[in-house]
């Protein structure tokens, strides 16, 4: 479980993440919706224990900085950075080693198999195209079998087949009781997956929807984002 | 033409006006703008005479002109052969090639954003003012003749870099014959060394300055034309002079040509190489170490092997050190330094031959370290979210930098040791003095990346490193001169004593103080 409590962020005078307050529990996905600079990456960045904040974070009890809640992470940044010199399957034998898992050679395999990545296992990280780094990542952090995950915009540059895999696992993740935070700029791609969504704007929530809510309101969840995103800009805009 | 001149002035007002969010660049902008109008003045204010008598033989100044043109026609010419060189951007390929521009304007316009960047690149000569003038009674004249014809060489061999590309891209034939033409070019000047020490006798150096004088091989391209232009304007020789500048403008002219003659179509030739470049500048931004050399991954070097929580990070390091080099501590740098060390102890007096290797070599090592593991792992975010406790983590990912260090510092000093022929001991304690600074610098990244949190920037980190550097170890230098000037003999091998020790008690404190460094950093790359 994710817990937020008054998180605010700040770069020097400028506020990222205005003291936002919100849980994603067990068996959830929980969306970020926002455009460019809205304060998504940020937040996701808090979660993971990379950047300072007031405020508390907590992953299932434990602070996000201890080494109980890293154990129980799985953070896949929007830009992937691998290991130019190790090749895609010693970044798995370092994540095993590093983490200290048993026996990960199977969930590795079955990992790579997914994304198609079985026949590049020697490739190094610098040989491989922004996608296949993308798909080594998201390997990268789902190997540990993390309770918590944190997706920073990861369908951007995927193809299809690995869209259509991301997809699936995401949803075996969400029986399997994990909590996951997703943040992306593209309402369709996760349309058919979310629990929850909240729109951010300026570093704040602006709207917090469950499906059950949107569903029994059928209230249009694109034209909510446009209303609030577009009505923002239109408002500075008048004040000029 | 108008849009082309409009981004050219654009891009340098905009950057002049950028400097006003960038305080610490515009200081060191001005800073050297000022201590390089301060030479000059006091260049042209110090009468100070020295006798003719006491300069260096005007010869070996000709003879590093015609090594650093050699070096430069091998270095670029390989590029040529690889990847070729570029004048464009990424921005120029995505906004330039596609409008409706001639190709031939655009390549005017990079020609001249070029000729900027040289010029620029060339400033460092001024820095070598008073040397110049002290050993081989260079004047101002002849300071600018240099400046002009480094500028020249290097803007040159840009262009011959690119033609090189374009002739023998995809063709193993011609890029074969390119590379007959430059080591054959560089075999004949090494063979006629020896064959001129053969008839005439004397020693290798003396041979090979009597070469660099002669006028044939001042007419040897690029190598000798620079030697021909720098001796011609110092000599008022006026036909020389026009002789070299002609020579460069006509090959130029020839190059230029290639590139916009017939269906030659430059665009796609200088696609790969803006990338290549693009690739690297970005990597060098974000602190990767590039790569230029295709690591082939051997079936029997894969696998971290060892290692468990922390510890994975110092293998998997080792693992990147036997990619990188096949002799994994013993690299190019190692190799280079030893030479360059060797060298130097050859001709510094034995006495304080170690100490002044010593001081030049901290100076490098702190770049290099700047460069190094712990600065890598600081740039991706694994390091923060493995479940180990800061300061495991940050130590086994300094270790491999701190271990190569010492390995340095044993090869470099033996080296020394046997040229210099000074006590097995004193060498011993000049290792380890080198081995500390590299401690000290490891910890400085720690330190740098706590006082300004998230990933700094490159240029604030290794100016305030120096500056540090000098301050926090200034006792301990202190001590050591005073230590070597007053000790004993026998006992001279400790003078490095007080500066290793201040280095180590330092480094351990930053560490102790920095240690928790993952749980309060800031990563910061890709955050919006």
């Amino acid at each position: 479980m994710i817990d937020v409590i008054n998180v605010t962020k700040k770069y020097g005078k400028f506020i990222a993440n205005d003291n936002l307050n919100f849980k994603v529990l067990p068996g959830e996905i929980s969306i970020l919706l926002g455009p460019n600079g809205a304060g998504k990456s940020t937040i996701i960045k808090s979660i993971a224990g990379l950047l300072r904040f007031k405020g508390n974070i907590l992953i299932c009890g434990h602070k996000n900085k201890s080494l109980e809640a890293k154990r129980l992470l799985g953070y896949i940044p929007e830009m992937p950075v691998l290991y130019d010199m190790l090749t895609i399957w010693e970044h798995m034998e370092f994540i095993a080693r590093a983490y200290s898992l048993k026996n990960w050679e199977g969930k590795a395999n079955e990992l790579f198999e997914r994304f198609e990545l079985d026949d590049k296992k020697n490739k190094l990280g610098n040989e491989l195209s922004k996608g296949m780094q993308q798909k080594v990542s998201i390997c990268c952090g789902l190997l540990p079998n993390p309770r918590v995950l944190l997706f920073d915009e990861p369908l951007v540059g995927l193809d299809p087949h690995a869209i259509k895999e991301l997809k699936l696992m995401l949803q075996e993740y969400k029986k399997d009781g994990a909590s996951i935070l997703l943040s992306t700029h593209m309402l369709d791609s996760v349309s058919e997956f979310w629990d929850g969504t909240n729109i951010m704007m300026n570093g704040k929530f602006m709207a917090r929807r469950t499906r059950k809510e949107v569903l029994g309101t059928g209230e249009d969840l694109e034209k909510l984002f446009f209303d609030i995103t577009e009505s923002k800009k239109e408002s500075k805009e008048e004040v000029k | 033409m108008k849009g082309l001149s409009y981004l050219l002035i654009t891009t340098f007002k905009n950057r002049f006006l950028s400097l006003k969010r960038k305080p610490v660049l515009a200081v060191l902008y001005g800073i050297i703008f000022i201590s390089i109008i301060f030479m000059i003045v006091a260049f042209q204010a110090d009468t100070t005479t020295i006798k003719a008598a006491s300069y260096k033989d005007i010869r070996i100044l000709y003879g590093i002109i015609a090594l650093i043109g050699m070096l430069y026609v091998v270095v670029f010419s390989s590029t040529g052969i690889s990847t070729g060189s570029t004048l464009f951007s990424m921005a120029d390929v995505g906004l330039l090639f596609v409008s409706p521009i001639s190709s031939r304007k655009i390549l005017l316009y990079g020609l001249l954003k070029q000729m900027g960047a040289t010029i620029v690149s060339a400033i460092f000569i001024l820095y070598q003012i008073f040397t110049l003038r002290d050993n081989f009674g260079i004047d101002s004249k002849g300071i600018l003749y240099l400046f002009i014809i480094y500028a020249i060489t290097l803007f040159f061999c840009q262009l011959l870099s690119i033609a090189i590309y374009i002739y023998s891209n995809g063709n193993p034939f011609r890029k074969n014959i390119v590379r007959v033409i430059y080591y054959g070019i560089i075999a004949i000047i090494v063979i006629s060394v020896f064959v001129l020490q053969l008839f005439r006798g004397g020693t290798l150096l003396e041979n090979g300055l009597t070469l660099v004088d002669n006028k044939s091989f001042q007419s040897i391209p690029v190598i000798g034309w620079g030697v021909m232009f720098f001796r011609a304007g110092i000599e008022g020789d006026i036909l020389a002079l026009i002789v070299s500048l002609l020579l460069y403008i006509l090959s130029s002219m020839v190059i230029i040509s290639l590139f916009t003659s017939g269906n030659a179509d430059y665009y796609e030739d200088v696609l790969y190489s803006t990338e290549v470049t693009y690739n690297k500048f970005q990597d060098a931004k974000s602190g990767k170490k590039t790569f230029t050399k295709n690591v082939k991954v051997k079936e029997k070097v894969t696998g971290i092997k060892k290692g468990i929580g922390s510890s994975t990070i110092f293998y998997k390091h080792l693992l990147e050190k036997k990619r990188e080099s096949r002799f994994l501590f013993v690299d190019s740098y190692t190799i280079i330094a030893s030479i360059g060390a060797g060298i130097a102890s050859k001709y510094i007096s034995s006495g304080v031959a170690g100490y002044i290797i010593l001081a030049v070599l901290i100076y490098i090592q702190f770049f290099g370290t700047m460069l190094g593991k712990l600065s890598m792992e600081l740039k991706r975010p694994y390091i923060y979210m493995i479940p180990q406790k800061s300061l495991h983590k940050v130590v086994a990912a300094s270790l491999t930098t701190l271990l190569k260090n010492v390995v340095d510092g044993i090869l470099l000093f033996t080296v020394v040791c046997i040229i210099t022929k000074t006590s097995p001991l004193i060498n011993a304690f000049l290792a380890l003095a080198y081995a500390s600074a590299g401690l000290f610098f490891v910890s400085f990244q720690l330190l740098a990346q706590r006082l300004f949190g998230g990933q700094p920037n490159k240029i604030i980190s290794l100016t305030v490193g120096l500056g540090l550097f000098f301050i926090l170890l200034s006792p301990g230098i202190g001590f050591s001169i005073f230590a070597v000037s007053v000790l004993p003999t026998a006992l001279t091998f400790l003078g490095t004593l007080p500066f290793t020790f201040s280095c180590v008690v330092i480094s351990a404190f930053i560490f102790g103080f920095c240690g928790d460094l993952l749980d309060k950093a800031e990563y910061t790359i890709g955050s919006n």
